[in-house]
């Protein structure tokens, strides 16, 4: 499975949506992904690739595509 | 009493610290000894615990001024994908007593820094894996001298209030949607190297009011630690308990 693969799925998962509508999610969007689900959200990121996200990339993951841009540049996470 | 249970306790080289991992390891939990350097007493001390108490300890270390080196302890944790019942912060300092009016600011900003600031981040972080188990228990050490107040030591006397009011009770009213509970613990004078710091005309007087006339031990502010870690206090969240010999 591709780390995007990988990505897709925590949401997927996490939110119980479809991948198409998975990718254009953001905070607040659905209730789901709301501060309880966000942390959810966070938990399910970090095991999955195995790192703990700092306070700030937590607050700035607002979306789907700001997520993986975060763990790109700042974990190192190939997409 | 709390046989299973998985601590992470901080300022497990001395005092009280020291005192709780061992209560701790005696009822049975297995330990993240934290301290801020690596030395082989201290892992050689840990191993002897380990083994006289059937346990299992492993010291971490990280430097509670250091952000990065937090989150590097706290990751290490982590990774050994045991699930995290208790955080105890018991870490913190004390600098010798100034008047307020002669106490440099850098000098009590590093006081607040390591009591307040460094506990705050390592609870930020060890809530958020706890959160995950919508279960946990997190104990501070606080002091009396957070409540009462005590002479020439005005940021350890900061870093302590808030400690109890916004590390305990807040926290307490916060996490307990997660299933946390928050509670604190404040000692008085304590037979430790942080005690030993107070003047000896200063620990006279202060004795003087003191019920029981003399200083506590160690491992009696242990055990009520280790009573606010078990179920035994289920019921309990966003409490100070003074354990000072009746001041």
């Amino acid at each position: 499975m591709t780390n995007y693969e990988k990505y897709l799925n925590v949401f997927v998962e996490s939110f119980s949506v479809s991948a198409d509508d998975a990718v254009n999610l953001e905070y607040q969007g659905i209730p789901e992904w709301d501060s309880v689900g966000h942390m959810g959200l966070v938990a399910a990121v970090e095991d999955t690739f195995d790192i703990m996200l700092d306070t700030d990339d937590i607050i700035d993951f607002s979306s789907f595509v700001k997520g993986k841009e975060i763990l790109s540049k700042n974990y190192n996470i190939e997409f | 009493m709390l046989q299973g249970k998985n601590a992470i306790i901080t300022g497990a080289r001395r005092g009280i610290g020291k005192a709780v991992v061992e209560v701790f390891a005696k009822n049975g939990a297995n330990i993240w000894a934290c301290a801020k350097n690596f030395d082989d007493d201290f892992e050689a001390e840990m191993v002897k615990l380990a083994e006289k108490y059937k346990v299992q300890i492993w010291p971490v270390y990280f430097d509670l001024l250091d952000e990065n080196q937090i989150k590097a302890g706290v990751s290490e944790i982590k990774k050994q994908n045991n699930q995290i019942d208790v955080l105890v912060n018991v870490a913190g300092i004390a600098d010798e007593s100034t008047s307020f009016v002669m106490s440099p600011l850098e000098k009590m900003k590093k006081v607040f820094d390591i009591n307040f600031w460094g506990g705050t981040l390592l609870t930020q972080y060890v809530a958020r894996l706890m959160m995950r188990n919508q279960t946990g228990n997190i104990i501070h050490i606080s002091s009396v001298a957070g409540i009462d107040g005590i002479l020439g030591q005005y940021e350890y006397v900061a870093s302590k209030a808030a400690v109890n009011g916004a590390g305990v009770r807040q926290l307490a009213r916060e996490l307990w949607q997660y299933g946390i509970r928050v509670n604190g613990v404040a000692p008085g004078i304590v037979e430790t190297r942080m005690g030993g710091q107070i003047s000896d005309s200063l620990k006279r007087e202060t004795l003087q009011h003191v019920i029981m006339q003399r200083e506590g031990k160690p491992e009696e502010i242990a055990n009520v630690v280790a009573f606010l870690a078990s179920d035994l206090s289920s019921y309990m969240t966003g409490q100070i308990i003074r354990v000072d010999g009746g001041m």
